[in-house]
């Protein structure tokens, strides 16, 4: 059943963590570029628009010595560089992201549910984060595909992230979770609150009409795998199909590594 | 192909019969050979066997014996095998009957029967070497050439023959031809060893013993020799027996290791110093001085020969080296009195480190500098005290220091920082989880960056208007925009756009800075850029100009910490304040906190006598060892201390002693314990000086930890350690002007030592009680090295958990040699010592008994208002000690564990000599030569590359709590920066003399760029902080120094520069002081000061933006996985 899924990106790393330094390099920081495609979709945050509130606060009181308010950016851009360090170094099971090209404030991501009423689902999603932050709210996580979950808003594909994290608090609360949470609701579900209140019901009145609707969402899903990125951005996780003379290299190169660890 | 395989069917026959081979059927030209050869050797024959019967030589005979001979060899080295396979190949005919008649060896035995004369020596040196180096076939593997060869060979050995000089090239190229074809045979190795016995009865490998006493010949012959002799090491690397017998029998390793020494010695004892800048040898520094030369060749022979021979002749080498060259040679080196000798002594070390490149014998070098005490100093001790001193040996030493963090040694790291870090005591309890946090937010980069001084932000505007040099120096450089004023960075509409491009672009994207980050091509680019990157302030163009000058730093920061983490991929331990457990390595840190930074003090001192410097150091290398160690040194100390000191004090004195029972409470064993005090002694001496450094950074502190230091004693535990810094602070606030002692090293050295002796006389006075003690540590004094080295022993097989036994286990690792060797070394002190040590135990047991006596009245009196007081308590919390000490004996932890109860700070938080060092350098950076500060921030940035949460929240997390006598690097950088600052309020033209101290390190490092074009950093930095990281920039300075022609040339350009900027400086500075008649020596100390103080200000910011960016890249680093045993 489990299609040998190949996943690419088109910058071709996705998380190097077990690679040897060369990984490591300048790919780290999302080199991007300061404008942004011209097809923007209007629920990504304007990563163009000039981002005053992004230095910390301590570099806005030293703002007065004009100097070293200008390293702001370099604040940010490193808070977000390190939060995503933080994701790579937790491991999480099953889940992929990759900050955008054009922005640091937009990661583009995978999730590979492995069993549980989802089983089998790959669902692609994108987490657009405050251009305040950390000081702001809680990043959003939009599936590509709205799945069909008591939590995720039917039509627009958006994860309630907010009922976990009321208030994003600077130090405690890292992307990372996020990203946990947005796995998590596939193994434990919750119908309070909710944003698809048609799955709430089902789930709570009829389990298996339920079970089948997951399931059918699941191979929505999957159906749209292999479409072009949502969003066009050299970095956006794009599918193909297994192709051997390209992938089978790559797949030999991970099992062995396995076994060499 | 046709002819080999009519030929094949050949082979067999003839070698079963052997006799009939000549006349075996031949190919027309073989055949010819043959009989040519039979000819000559029908006559040859004919002479010798006339020779047999009647004695007495003709020259007739030997004439033609000579050219049949040389006629019959010409054939025999022209001959082609005559086919077979190509393992075994048959041999042609001429060699059959060589073989078959043994010819050879009947000649030489003609030869040798009737007396070698030099001439016919040669004369058969040279048809030998004629007839391996050009033979066809593997004459070697035959003994019937063999034998003979060895036999000659022999006769060059033989005492009365020898081999005189005429012969010596001939000889050696014979030789060489020998291990060039055992190289391709390696069977030949066997049989000459198996042939060596029976030829010659000295030794079995003739070919090897007779390449030896060339090892160390200068020119093309000694080359020869090293490269043949590293043919028989690689060939037998793999051969057991032989290498045993290298290793047994030969005098190879000696030779080569005391031959180091020989050559070491003929090195000249002063370098001579070219520019101010120099601080270390460069290839073309030694490639004119033939002394350095010859050392260098050999020393790469060493390290090739590590690299290939068999692990018993590494080991061996590696032995005598440690105790052959470096011990009895390089230790006294690194100790001579004289400042020139130890500059030189330490930029040979450094020199030798960095050509190194074996792995083992590097860990040989680094075992020697850990682990050996000269004078009870470890060297590393004597190098750390270096660093406080003058700024030339400053300098050097502190090269030499970066080239010790580049090793990225773990050991090292230990020894020098971390085991001060292990304990976590210098974090507040609360703050010890917060070591490994990473600050997400750039908070501690916010800080950094808003430590530069606002004066540092010139408002480039009004100032360059100011001065119209600006648009000369911008035709000179070529990039007269850079220096035009602009407002400054406009506030771009989106400041993230903007950093992303560049980041991206990598620089490329705006034409004016294009050049600055990766294009050496363009010098004036470059000038350009190294403007804008200086500073933010530096507004040029725009606001990204001044981004560029912090992604450089970043990039760099970057490159550093990959750099870095990759090399301490394999350490054994995160070292995060968890793993290994603060507990574990709690005892043996805080003692060598008083240690280190005393000794670094006396080190200005002690340029005069060493031998104090050494103590010091040697003390706080012991401190590491135990506690108990302290406990004997602290009362030593205080005497020591006092001495030092001056202090009038008795507080002082009362606190030390108190310090020094606590400490006394790790040791365990009585000898141990003795030891101990031993160590402490060292280390009172150091402590000494410790609280000169201190003052000169903050008076204010140091009052501020006296009181703490009160407080402490009560505690007891703790005391130790805060008593020797309250001590030292005493010190300083006593008057002591704690800056202008780097300047005075020379003159404070002397006093000091002067100062020492009255102490050690009031502290008996003062004290009554304390009497016996200082008698005993007087006595103890003496033994003190050799007690301190064997004391090293004990602890190490005692406490596992203890650095002392991670360091050994570390060192164990890789090359066991090593460790053999210093056990040895140990072995030796201590039985040198072992009377010594048991005297010692004798008035230590005395001691105590005294000190339970007076325990409970120490107790009491801890206000210290009485120097008998103090006393009291250090005997009583010394046997407190000691009954902890004995239940947890071989785990520190558990003494550690009872010294809390006690007292509140318990551990003293004591950061170690390095960081002390360094900082008290930092806090004076104001008065440092340019040079010195461009050194010194290049070492820290390396040091803060180091990726290891407690090395890395300890330098460069400002949200860190410390414990309050713990100087955080900010602290330290926070009163640089109030200087600077205090200076620019004080020179109204600060501004404009910021300007061109940035101008004329521009301009001198674009000289130094467009001199060579290859290694062309940027300038972004001021390009003289980018010199002392970059190994290439620091080769700049070196080139200028000492390189030939062009470089040197456009060094003296580059300096004249730097010199008229600087007279500028000074001109400005004194524009309207100049004509008054204040004396030129004072104008001229006082150009010195502010032309330091105004470089200083430049580094400084530069400085600030290196930690800042080292602090966000810490946070993005990631891990390397440890390699998985592929790599060495």
């Amino acid at each position: 059943m489990n299609p040998f899924w190949s996943m690419s990106t088109n910058a071709g790393r996705k998380r190097s963590d077990g690679e040897e330094q060369g990984g490591q390099g300048e790919q780290r920081s999302s080199p991007a570029r300061p404008s942004f495609g011209k097809k923007q979709l209007p629920s990504i945050p304007k990563n163009a628009v000039p981002i005053t509130k992004a230095a910390s606060p301590a570099s806005s009181t030293q703002s007065a010595n004009g100097t070293h308010a200008s390293y702001g950016p370099f604040y940010l851009e490193y808070s977000l560089l390190a939060e995503f360090t933080l994701v790579i170094k937790q491991k999480l099971p099953g889940i992929y992201v990759q900050p955008s090209y054009r922005s640091a404030l937009m990661w583009f991501g995978v999730i590979f549910i492995r069993h549980g009423l989802y089983q089998d689902g790959v669902f692609k999603f994108t987490v657009y984060i405050p251009d305040n932050y950390p000081d702001g709210d809680c990043p959003r996580v939009v599936f590509d595909t709205p799945v069909f979950h008591p939590l995720v808003d039917p039509v627009s594909g958006e994860l309630d992230v907010r009922r976990a994290f009321t208030k994003w608090r600077r130090n405690h609360n890292h992307i990372w979770q996020v990203l946990m949470y947005a796995r998590t609701i596939f193994y434990k579900i919750n119908t309070m609150d909710p944003l698809n209140p048609e799955a709430a019901v089902l789930y709570d009145k009829d389990i298996q009409l339920f079970k089948s609707k997951a399931v059918d969402s699941v191979k929505l899903c999957n159906s749209h795998l292999f479409d072009q990125p949502k969003i066009d951005d050299p970095y956006a996780i794009s599918f193909s199909p297994w192709n051997p003379a390209v992938h089978e290299e790559a797949k030999e190169k991970m099992f062995a590594h396995k076994v060499s660890v | 192909m046709s002819w080999l395989s009519r030929l094949n069917p050949r082979g067999p026959g003839t070698r079963t019969g052997r006799h009939a081979a000549p006349s075996s059927p031949c190919t027309a030209d073989p055949e010819t050979c043959l009989m040519v050869f039979e000819n000559h050797w029908r006559q040859v024959s004919g002479v010798l066997k006339l020779r047999e019967s009647s004695v007495g030589g003709y020259a007739d005979d030997l004439t033609a014996v000579r050219n049949h001979t040389d006629q019959m060899l010409c054939l025999l080295a022209e001959e082609s095998p005559a086919g077979g396979d190509i393992e075994s190949p048959a041999m042609g005919p001429i060699l059959e009957m060589v073989v078959a008649e043994n010819i050879l060896d009947e000649l030489v035995q003609w030869h040798l029967r009737r007396g070698l004369d030099p001439d016919s020596q040669l004369e058969l040196l040279k048809l030998f070497e004629m007839l391996i180096g050009q033979s066809h076939q593997p004459l070697l593997l035959h003994s019937a050439v063999l034998q003979p060869l060895l036999s000659l060979l022999g006769a060059c050995v033989d005492p009365q023959l020898g081999c005189s000089a005429s012969l010596e090239s001939s000889l050696v190229l014979l030789l060489n031809q020998v291990c060039v074809c055992m190289a391709k045979e390696t069977a030949v190795l066997e049989l000459i060893f198996r042939c060596g016995p029976v030829q010659q009865g000295s030794t079995n490998l003739l070919i090897f013993s007779l390449l030896v006493p060339f090892i160390h010949r200068d020119g093309s012959l000694g080359q020869q020799a090293r490269d043949a002799l590293l043919l028989v090491m690689a060939t037998s690397a793999s051969n057991h027996a032989v290498a045993r017998h290298i290793a047994e029998n030969s005098y190879f390793c000696p030779v080569l290791a005391t031959g180091l020494s020989g050559l070491y010695s003929s090195l000249p004892r002063k370098i001579e110093v070219r520019g101010d800048d120099w601080h270390t040898l460069q290839r073309e520094d030694w490639m004119g001085v033939s002394s350095l030369v010859l050392f260098m060749n050999s020393l790469e022979f060493c390290n090739a020969v590590v690299q290939v021979a068999h692990p018993l002749v590494r080991c061996q080498l590696l032995d005598y080296l440690h105790n052959g060259f470096l011990v009895p040679v390089m230790g006294p080196a690194l100790h001579k009195s004289s400042v020139d000798e130890m500059i030189a002594s330490t930029a040979y070390l450094d020199l030798f480190l960095r050509s190194i490149t074996e792995t083992s014998l590097l860990k040989t070098f680094l075992r020697f500098i850990l682990l050996h005490r000269h004078d009870n100093d470890t060297i590393l001790d004597t190098l750390l005290t270096r660093i406080s001193s003058n700024s030339r040996l400053c300098m050097v030493s502190l090269s030499l220091f970066k080239t010790l963090l580049s090793l990225n040694c773990e050991d090292l790291m230990l020894q020098l920082v971390l085991r001060y870090l292990l304990p976590c005591t210098h974090v507040m309890l609360s703050q010890r989880r917060a070591v490994r946090e990473t600050d997400l937010y750039g908070k501690s980069a916010d800080k950094f960056l808003s430590l530069i001084p606002e004066c540092c932000q010139i408002t480039a505007a009004p100032s360059s208007e100011r001065d119209d040099e600006p648009a000369f120096w911008g035709k000179v450089l070529g990039s007269p925009t850079s220096e035009s004023p602009v407002n400054p960075r406009p506030s771009t509409p989106s400041r993230l756009a903007l950093f992303i491009r560049q980041q991206s672009s990598g620089g490329q994207a705006n034409p004016p800075s294009s050049g600055l980050e990766n294009a050496p091509s363009s010098p004036r680019g470059t000038v350009s850029s190294s403007l804008s990157p200086d500073s933010p302030m530096h507004q040029l163009q725009d606001a990204s100009e001044g981004e560029t000058g912090y992604l450089e730093y970043l990039r760099d920061a970057r490159k550093g910490i990959e750099l870095c983490s990759w090399a301490c991929r394999d350490w054994s331990a995160p070292y995060d304040g968890e793993n290994p457990s603060p507990n574990s390595a709690l005892p043996q840190p805080p003692p060598p906190m008083s240690n280190p930074s005393l000794s670094m003090v006396q080190e200005h001192f002690s340029i005069m006598d060493p031998a104090q410097q050494r103590a010091a150091v040697v003390a706080a290398a012991r401190a590491e060892w135990s506690s108990s160690d302290r406990d004997r040194g602290e009362w030593d100390v205080t005497i020591s201390k006092n001495c030092i000191s001056l202090t009038p004090r008795s507080k002082k004195r009362s606190l030390l002693p108190s310090s020094i029972p606590l400490q006394s409470s790790s040791s365990t064993s009585v000898s141990t314990e003795i030891t101990g005090a031993v160590k402490t002694v060292s280390q009172h001496s150091h402590s000494a000086p410790h609280p000169a450094l201190y003052n000169g950074m903050g008076q204010v502190e140091l009052t501020d930890s006296v009181d703490e230091r009160m407080d402490v004693k009560k505690v007891k535990r703790d005391s130790d350690v805060n008593n020797s810094v309250v001590e030292s602070g005493m010190n300083g606030s006593m008057g002591m002007c704690p800056v202008d002692y780097n300047d005075f090293h020379v003159g404070s050295s002397m006093k000091s030592s002067q100062v020492q002796v009255k102490p050690h006389l009031q502290h008996q006075t003062a004290v009554p009680s304390s009497t016996q003690e200082c008698l005993q540590s007087e006595s103890q004094r003496s033994p003190v090295p050799a007690l301190t080295e064997t004391f090293t022993v004990p602890c190490e097989s005692r406490g596992p958990e203890s650095v002392e036994r991670l360091i050994e286990e570390l060192l164990e690792r890789a090359p066991s040699e090593p460790l053999s060797s210093d056990s040895k070394c140990q072995g030796i002190s201590i039985e040198a010592f072992h009377q010594e040590l048991r005297e010692l135990e004798e008035r230590v047991r005395e001691r105590r008994v005294l000190l339970h006596s007076s325990e409970e009245s120490s107790r009491e009196s801890h206000t210290a208002t009485a120097p008998s007081l103090t006393d009291e308590d250090c005997l009583p919390v010394e046997t407190e000690q000691r009954a902890s000490e004995t239940k947890p004996d071989s785990s520190a932890p558990g003494v550690l564990s009872p010294a809390r109860p006690l007292g509140q700070p318990l551990a003293q938080p004591y950061t170690g000599p390095f960081i002390t060092v360094l900082f008290s350098k930092l806090e004076s950076m104001m008065q440092n030569s340019l040079y010195v500060n461009i050194l010194l921030t290049g070492v820290v940035f390396q040091l803060a590359c180091y990726p290891q949460p407690l090395l890395r929240s300890f330098l460069l997390n400002a949200n860190m709590v410390f414990q309050p006598s713990v100087k955080s690097l900010i602290q330290v950088l926070g009163s640089v920066k109030n200087r600077i600052e205090a200076f620019a309020a004080a020179h109204e033209d600060f501004p404009a003399m910021l300007r061109k101290a940035r101008r004329f390190l521009v301009a001198r490092g674009k000289l130094d760029w467009s001199d060579s074009p290859m290694g062309v950093p940027h300038l972004r930095r001021s390009d003289s902080l980018i010199k002392s990281r970059k190994p290439s920039l620091g080769d700049l300075i070196l080139r200028h120094t000492n390189s030939p022609t062009r470089a040197r040339h456009a060094a003296q350009l580059a300096f004249a520069h730097v010199r008229d900027g600087g007279q500028s400086l000074h001109s400005a500075l004194f524009r309207g002081g100049a004509v008054s008649g204040a004396s030129g020596l004072e104008k001229q100390a006082e150009a010195l000061r502010v032309k330091n103080a105004v470089y200083c200000s430049v580094i400084f910011s530069e400085f600030l933006k290196e930690l800042a960016a080292l602090a966000q890249e810490h946070a993005v680093a990631l891990p390397f996985p440890p390699s998985q045993g592929t790599e060495e």
